[in-house]
């Protein structure tokens, strides 16, 4: 479509029209699965590891004598596969020898009452043999640290070598060479995790849970369930918010397993406590930066090591390095690129997806990086960055050309009107 | 004393699944018998707006009202898989989805109409309010609702799907073409740093995004505010406190996110460069609203104390430290 024809007229497409789920949720009519309640229900209730890395015994027995119990699931208990997991099924369902992170389910209870679940959980006997843990994602990848899977700790590794960074140093003028370190962080939504499933007349587990993405939920339903695909169906009712943390299965599988092991619809809901546990964060990582440029503030090279640690599980880390790795350079021409980005395992809460993805993390690095370069020349924030920014045609570190809707200079433009970089700096000390 | 600063960060995102990985949305336009147009789509409304701007997305391209779309998300058993609600993918992917069924169904919808009407043509007819016209002779006309009646029975329906663009990069290079829309934005804001307390306030900031085309301006302006304050808060409110693998803060008590007085009038630019491969040239925002948040107040937090933080989150013990 050519840009005269987007301009065309617009009936709908550009406008404020109100949201369609509005009127619904301000009015506090939206139905979010926590407000689900069915005839005959019972209630489910996460029994977590609070270790980080241990070998396991679980007793269920003092347990199931509590009155009001209907059943305890655990690892045995799982009727397809023990497993789950967005690329590597690295995930056990409910964990059975080992738990990897503290936080990591080890049985799910079932009972007429919340309360009856929450006693049964304090009885049940877990003997921890505790392993030594990893905690820091550089100590992890050295030889002979602590294993959190078998293949090793380095799940993924990836590459950028354009041009020569070595030769493009020797010409720079100025270099900045920083480490930066960002944080773990949690996703926040406002509605912590909860579902409901049953099973119907014709033998179909129904999972009605809030999530991200429902036809993957239900391939993995279906794999732990070992039934086909076709006999899991989700229901996805109001979601309060995602962020990027309901990507992982959470209570789906539990809620499945327990609806078929007693024939009743079984509800679960996470407090907020739980749900910081249950779900993934964001990458924390470390980011080893080295940018140079000539004299006058065209950028020359840059080389940058990225590790992120990934916690006890894989989720996303591979797509989340890789896009860290893409994304270091910064919106920036830069001929002569090196990068290396490694995921890690750690035995820290696993991270996952997360607004931004690996994107996020980088710019806390690449735009100090500007700064520290536009400071050694005597340069003004802006103007260095409009000198190097990417515009139509640009060609990105991976090589790709942007070949069409590139408005950074605009996007610039507009926050420079408002700040004012280039006319020199304005802050101040005030009493 | 108060120390004030300014900072600026500016960022690129490439949204979609990338790397060559089959990034596939599916929809489905379905007739429905009083004249209204069903879609169907397995993505998520995750409070992003997803269910309003899809509705606008296939009301426009069948030249309906938003009031007559009747759009069904929620259940694995009667939606196509659209892909995840995540990496900025649905507006743009299922978007695009949606955008191709809707004009199949059209097509399918004037076709129906030249039988009905027993037209020589379908050149020359214009579709508007759930009616096919003969646009110099307007008065020669059917509604929707009069074409469904024939398909009581097996309602017209199209599936389309859409897969978005990107190559495999090279193992030992990473040489390829990863991402495809990127989006771009920059951020400003001005701080003022408590040198007694360590404490940073964030007091005025400025966010331009680039959209492609905005679908809603006043959704992607509830993006851009609500990536402000994720932003900010990843910089500089919240903590884990994240010790030998436990959460020390693990509730809303100490794991503190910013509030609505927390966040600084900011004035939000919606910058617009349409994209050809895009449902009416809009590209994804979800993410890209947030990043450049966090690394403006840090710059920001340099120019006015004269110190680099290069490590999150950018406590108060952490700014006193510095200032030693």
């Amino acid at each position: 479509m050519k840009k005269e024809e987007i301009k065309l007229k617009l009936n709908v497409v550009g406008k404020n029209i109100i949201r369609v789920d509005g009127l619904s949720k301000v009015t506090g009519r939206a139905v979010y699965p926590q407000d689900i309640y069915m005839d005959n229900m019972l209630y489910g209730k996460t029994l977590r590891s609070d270790k980080p890395h241990a070998n396991i015994k679980v007793d269920i027995s003092e347990g199931e004598k509590v009155e009001g119990v209907v059943k305890i699931l655990t690892a045995k208990d799982v009727p397809g596969h023990n497993y789950h997991g967005v690329l590597f099924k690295d995930h056990e369902v409910l964990c059975e020898t080992r738990v990897r992170r503290i936080g990591d389910p080890i049985a799910f209870i079932v009972a007429e009452t919340e309360e009856a679940a929450e006693e049964a959980m304090d009885k049940i006997n877990v003997e921890y043999e505790e392993l030594d843990g990893v905690f820091d994602p550089i100590e992890a990848m050295k030889k002979g640290a602590p294993k959190v899977h078998e293949d090793g700790n380095i799940v993924y590794h990836y590459k950028i070598r354009k041009g020569n960074v070595e030769d493009a140093f020797k010409e720079c003028d100025v270099i900045a060479e920083t480490e930066y370190k960002t944080h773990m962080v949690e996703h926040a939504f406002l509605q912590p995790e909860a579902g409901i499933a049953y099973v119907d007349d014709d033998g179909m587990i129904i999972v009605v849970a809030s999530t991200q993405y429902p036809h993957f939920d239900q391939l993995e339903v279906a794999e732990a369930m070992g039934i086909p695909t076709e006999k899991v169906r989700i229901i996805n009712p109001a979601v309060g918010g995602a962020f990027g943390g309901r990507e992982d299965i959470t209570l789906q599988i539990h809620l499945a397993m327990a609806a078929k092991a007693t024939g009743r619809p079984v509800k679960c809901t996470y407090s907020r406590e739980e749900s910081f546990v249950a779900h993934c964060k964001r990458h924390p990582m470390v980011m080893k930066c080295k940018t140079g440029a000539d004299k006058n503030g065209k950028l020359l090279a840059m080389e940058a090591e990225i590790v992120g640690d990934t916690g006890a599980y894989a989720s996303w880390a591979i797509n989340v390095l890789r896009k860290a790795g893409v994304h270091i350079t910064g919106p920036y021409e830069i001929p002569n690129v090196k990068v290396d980005s490694y995921a890690v395992y750690t035995n820290n809460p696993f991270a996952g997806a997360m607004r931004g993805f690996g994107a996020t993390q980088v710019p806390i690095a690449h735009e100090q990086q500007m700064d520290i370069l536009a400071e050694k020349l005597d340069m003004d924030p802006m103007t260095i960055r409009m000198k190097n920014m990417f515009k139509l045609g640009s060609e990105t570190a991976t090589g790709q050309i942007l070949e069409e809707s590139v408005p950074l200079d605009r996007c610039i433009q507009e926050v420079e009107k408002v700040m004012n970089f280039t006319q020199g700096k304005k802050g101040g000390e005030r009493e | 004393m108060k120390k004030r600063g300014k900072g600026v960060g500016i960022i690129f995102y490439g949204t979609g699944y990338g790397n060559g990985f089959p990034d596939i949305s599916k929809a489905e336009a379905e007739l429905q018998d009083d004249g209204k147009v069903a879609i169907y789509v397995g993505a998520t409304e995750v409070g992003q707006g997803a269910k309003t701007v899809m509705t606008q997305i296939a009301a426009e391209a069948l030249g309906l009202k938003v009031e007559d779309i009747i759009f069904i998300n929620e259940d694995t058993m009667v939606t196509p898989d659209s892909g995840t609600a995540a990496a900025s993918r649905q507006s743009y992917n299922t978007g695009n989805a949606i955008k191709k069924a809707a004009e199949a169904l059209k097509a399918l919808i004037v076709d129906k109409a030249v039988d009905k009407m027993k037209l020589n043509t379908n050149i020359g007819l214009k579709v508007e309010n759930g009616n096919v016209f003969v646009k110099t002779f307007p008065s020669r006309k059917i509604s929707f609702k009069e074409i469904a009646e024939d398909y009581k029975e097996n309602p017209l329906k199209v599936e389309e799907e859409f897969i978005a663009q990107t190559t495999e990069m090279d193992e030992e290079t990473g040489q390829g073409a990863p991402y495809w829309p990127y989006t771009f934005s920059a951020c400003g804001v001005e701080i003022e740093v408590d040198t007694e307390t360590g404490i940073v306030e964030v007091i005025d900031g400025v966010l331009a995004q680039d959209v492609g085309k905005a679908l809603n301006p006043k959704l992607v302006e509830g993006q851009m505010e609500g990536g402000f304050a994720m932003g900010m808060g990843y910089g500089i409110f919240e903590n884990l406190n994240l010790k030998k693998g436990k959460m020390k803060n693990n509730s809303f008590t100490n794991y503190i996110i910013p509030t609505a007085l927390d966040m600084p009038d900011i004035k939000n630019v919606i910058v617009e460069d349409p994209e050809s491969t895009a449902p009416y040239g809009a590209k994804g925002i979800g993410e890209p609203v947030m990043i450049p948040v966090a690394p403006a107040i840090l710059n920001a937090i340099h120019d006015a104390i004269g110190v680099r933080i290069t490590e999150t989150p950018v406590t108060p013990d952490k700014i006193l430290k510095a200032l030693k």
